[in-house]
């Protein structure tokens, strides 16, 4: 009878070496915390993402499943982010009037935007006595992760504290952004949208999806287009220098041959 | 079947876009990368086919979900803030909320100012 009970007790343990035991929590979490958030009259505070991950973390802990295993098993569910992030190219190209109409406000804003994230977040942490490493994993909390991972580490910084900071930050931009859209007011979608985009990364993303917002992955495209320009201006002047004859010529014959 | 072609599509594009990247070195993801691809492409084309509709659809639909088990990883990072709690909390906090700010304000204002001079043209 005891050995019984023990097995009872085991289940967790056993079923976690698998990755539909984490997917299945994961999938229950969200339904389950998406049902909540109907329940409690969609509150703009409270989104279904922060229930979700609530219930989600108690559950592993009550349950003392293995953090790190589960982490193994929703590898499943996160690798999927890779083609969810090149999906949002297509409601972006649905939204292109919005960009052709906005590109001023968005040229002028985001750069600005970005870098007064990052000397907010370092100003107020360095005035609580914060140490230089907590600084530098602050530092880049305005960029998307990828390029945040190797601003922090130039600035010898901490790497998950950087990414707590981002997950807590895309939290509560998403509330920010709810409220003070009401208090300003701005009544301007794709204001909201983008505002929701910059601050929110990934989780303000998501959100600005679930209210059906324009505009949200727009900063992380500008981002992106941004870094990558300049490495495509050096490929460029790469290859007007090493082929003979006037520039613009040899790089079309470099692209037709490509093609061929 | 019409679903599972346009993921396909947007695994391909993924692949080019790490690929892109891992061959360039640009500190930007592949999804990132094949993202901006993705609209110059469809900007190109000129159209979305329903395969890819559906299936982008289908991914952002469950964005929430995907980020959810990134999420749960702040509750189990507690011991990484050790006796920097009030320093970092009120940066993220109050940071978050200037920057919510700025934007917003920014960007009203620009828009304004914008729509204005193109009144007077």
């Amino acid at each position: 009878m005891t050995e019984l009970i023990e097995r009872f007790i085991a289940i967790p343990d056993i079923l976690s070496t698998s990755p539909m035991f984490a997917i299945g929590l994961t999938l229950s979490a969200f339904f389950a915390g998406n049902w909540l958030f109907a329940r409690f009259g969609r509150p703009l505070w409270m989104p279904p993402v922060v229930l979700s991950a609530v219930m989600l973390a108690v559950v592993i802990a009550v349950l003392s499943v293995d953090y790190v295993r589960y982490q193994e098993g929703a590898f499943w569910i996160t690798v999927l982010l890779g083609p969810a992030t090149v999906a949002l190219g297509i409601p972006l190209y649905q939204q292109i009037h919005h960009i052709r109409a906005m590109w001023l406000p968005i040229v002028v804003t985001l750069p600005l935007a970005a870098t007064l994230a990052a000397v907010y977040a370092v100003v107020i942490a360095w005035a609580l006595g914060a140490t230089p490493e907590v600084l530098a994993s602050l530092a880049p909390k305005s960029v998307t992760a990828p390029i945040a991972i190797g601003i922090t580490n130039q600035l010898g910084g901490s790497v998950p504290l950087l990414m707590g900071g981002l997950l807590i930050t895309g939290v509560v931009a998403t509330l920010f952004v709810d409220l003070l859209a009401k208090w300003l007011p701005v009544e301007d979608e794709r204001i909201l949208g983008f505002a929701l985009g910059l601050n929110g990364h990934a989780i303000g993303t998501a959100r600005a999806f679930e209210i059906s917002i324009p505009l949200a992955p727009l900063p992380l495209w500008a981002w992106g287009l941004r870094v990558c320009l300049p490495r495509l201006y050096c490929l460029w002047c790469f290859v007007c220098r090493s082929l003979p004859g006037p520039p613009g010529q040899a790089v079309i014959q470099f692209t037709n041959s490509r093609k061929l | 079947m019409s679903m599972l072609r346009g993921f396909l599509i947007l695994v391909l594009f993924f692949l080019l876009g790490e690929a892109l990247r891992v061959v360039f070195l640009i500190p930007v993801s592949g999804g990132v990368l094949g993202m901006i691809l993705m609209t110059f492409t469809l900007m190109l084309r000129g159209r979305v086919s329903d395969a890819l509709a559906s299936a982008s659809q289908a991914l952002i639909s469950v964005l929430v979900l995907l980020i959810m088990p990134g999420v749960v990883g702040v509750f189990f990072m507690a011991s990484q803030f050790s006796g920097q709690w009030l320093a970092v909390s009120a940066a993220l906090l109050l940071g978050t909320f200037l920057s919510v700010l700025t934007t917003l304000l920014l960007m009203k204002s620009v828009v304004r100012l914008s729509a204005r001079s193109e009144g007077n043209d």
